[in-house]
């Protein structure tokens, strides 16, 4: 056994001396600490940001507003669902896990509390976070192609997008049951003579509408209708400004 | 411990910083624990002298990420059971190899019911540890072959100390089971 010992030191030894194996350098080393911890920074803040703007999204976009209207209304509502944004989410809480799974003191705790914990500190400053406008501002931003912004435009843009089950703009025009309305992309025909329910109030030019039912061929067939009140579906309200303008200066043209 | 008996940790800086030929003292103070650690899961020699080269060559390349307060043998048993398992992944066995001491730790230890015959005692004891989950049989293995404390098994294999608790407890049960 002696011999086999004196074997393999001097055949590590020998490796060594003659400069075959290295050291390898300390700041190597400090690199991957610090790259880690860059990136297990960077995928939390980037979750909670996300988080945030889930949160927004379900809250300025028309995507609850369809859950009021019936089985269609569910349809639309998947439909118009973020799933870009919570898939998003969700890969970078996995991130942020993965790294503290390699880190030198996870395992020192059990890693499901560690995770726990990590998922309830996401979804709490994720909520402080829609006290400010941080959601807003990067909305108006991801309108502007060349900045940072245009990085958002595919996670946010997504609840300006035209539908088959579901529609909601502005409307312009009414006409023997066709009512013109503007939405964040184009105007669009709806037709509202195979309604489900009878209208619980008179439809005027300038009002905000949801709409349930089926595009086809260019023009929607609505089934079911609510009016947004004056905080609903802000992002809309937004798009279809941004497109056209506002309400009284399309009227003049 | 004579006092003029430098630390594994004090070696290591010493090591990186002043002398890299200081190494081989880390390899003879290793080199025996690390035979007898690999050799419950490698039976060939030829194989088991291989993947020890190997282990102390990877120990001296990444000596700049030990952390000098901690302790030294942890780590080093760290790389020698990730060392083992791509071994046993790469040549897909499940061998366990008692020495004939490690028999009457077992015995003693486990509190066996029926005591074993001597001559079958050592395949039995082998088979009942092959037969174990690997999550079981790692803790079981330094707990009673390599005399590892809680603390330093869970730095061993990076899990919780609690948990390491649990896995021999459970793990002499199952053990237990097997052997009576």
């Amino acid at each position: 056994m002696n011999k086999e010992n004196n074997e393999i030191e001097n055949k590590v030894m020998g490796q060594i001396k003659s400069g075959r194996v290295k050291l390898r350098s300390r700041y190597v080393f400090l690199a991957e600490k610090l790259g880690l911890g860059s990136a297990f920074i960077l995928s939390v803040l980037l979750a909670i940001l996300f988080f945030n703007l889930v949160l927004f999204y379900l809250k300025a976009s028309d995507n609850l507003g369809y859950l009021t209207l019936g089985n269609n209304g569910f349809l639309a509502f998947l439909e118009s669902f973020p799933y870009l944004l919570i898939v998003s989410v969700i890969v970078l809480i996995f991130i942020a896990s993965l790294i503290i799974k390699q880190s030198d003191f996870s395992y020192k705790k059990p890693f499901g509390l560690i995770t726990i914990g990590l998922v309830v500190f996401i979804i709490v400053a994720g909520i402080i976070l829609t006290t400010t406008d941080v959601a807003e501002k990067i909305e108006e931003k991801s309108y502007e192609r060349h900045s940072m912004g245009g990085f958002f435009d595919a996670f946010l843009h997504f609840g300006l997008g035209e539908r088959v089950r579901g529609l909601s703009g502005r409307i312009v025009d009414i006409s023997d049951q066709i009512i013109t309305v503007q939405t964040p992309r184009s105007l669009k025909k709806v037709d509202i003579r195979h309604l489900s329910t009878p209208l619980s109030e008179p439809l005027s030019p300038g009002l905000f509408i949801v709409f349930v039912g089926k595009s086809d061929d260019g023009v929607f067939y609505a089934y079911r209708l609510h009016i947004a009140s004056e905080q609903d579906a802000m992002m809309i309200r937004r798009g279809v400004n941004r497109r056209f303008g506002n309400f009284n200066y399309r009227k003049s043209k | 411990m004579p006092q003029n008996v430098i630390t594994d940790e004090e070696l290591v800086v010493i090591v990186r910083e002043k002398d890299k030929e200081r190494y081989d003292e880390i390899i003879r103070r290793y080199q025996l624990k690390l035979s007898h650690y690999l050799h419950k899961f490698i039976k060939n020699p030829d194989e088991l002298e291989d993947v020890l080269q190997e282990i102390f060559i990877k120990t001296y390349r990444n000596l700049n990420a030990f952390d000098s307060d901690k302790k030294f043998s942890s780590w080093i048993y760290r790389i020698a059971h990730n060392e083992a398992l791509n071994h046993l992944k790469k040549y897909r066995r499940q061998i366990i190899s008692l020495d004939e001491h490690e028999m009457d730790v077992v015995d003693k230890k486990m509190d066996i019911k029926d005591k074993i015959d001597a001559s079958i005692s050592k395949i039995k004891i082998e088979n009942a540890l092959s037969q174990l989950n690997e999550k079981y049989r790692e803790p079981l293995i330094l707990y009673f072959f390599e005399q590892k404390s809680y603390e330093e098994i869970s730095d061993i294999l990076r899990i919780p100390r609690g948990t390491v608790g649990i896995l021999i407890m459970r793990g002499k049960e199952k053990l237990k089971e097997f052997l009576n």
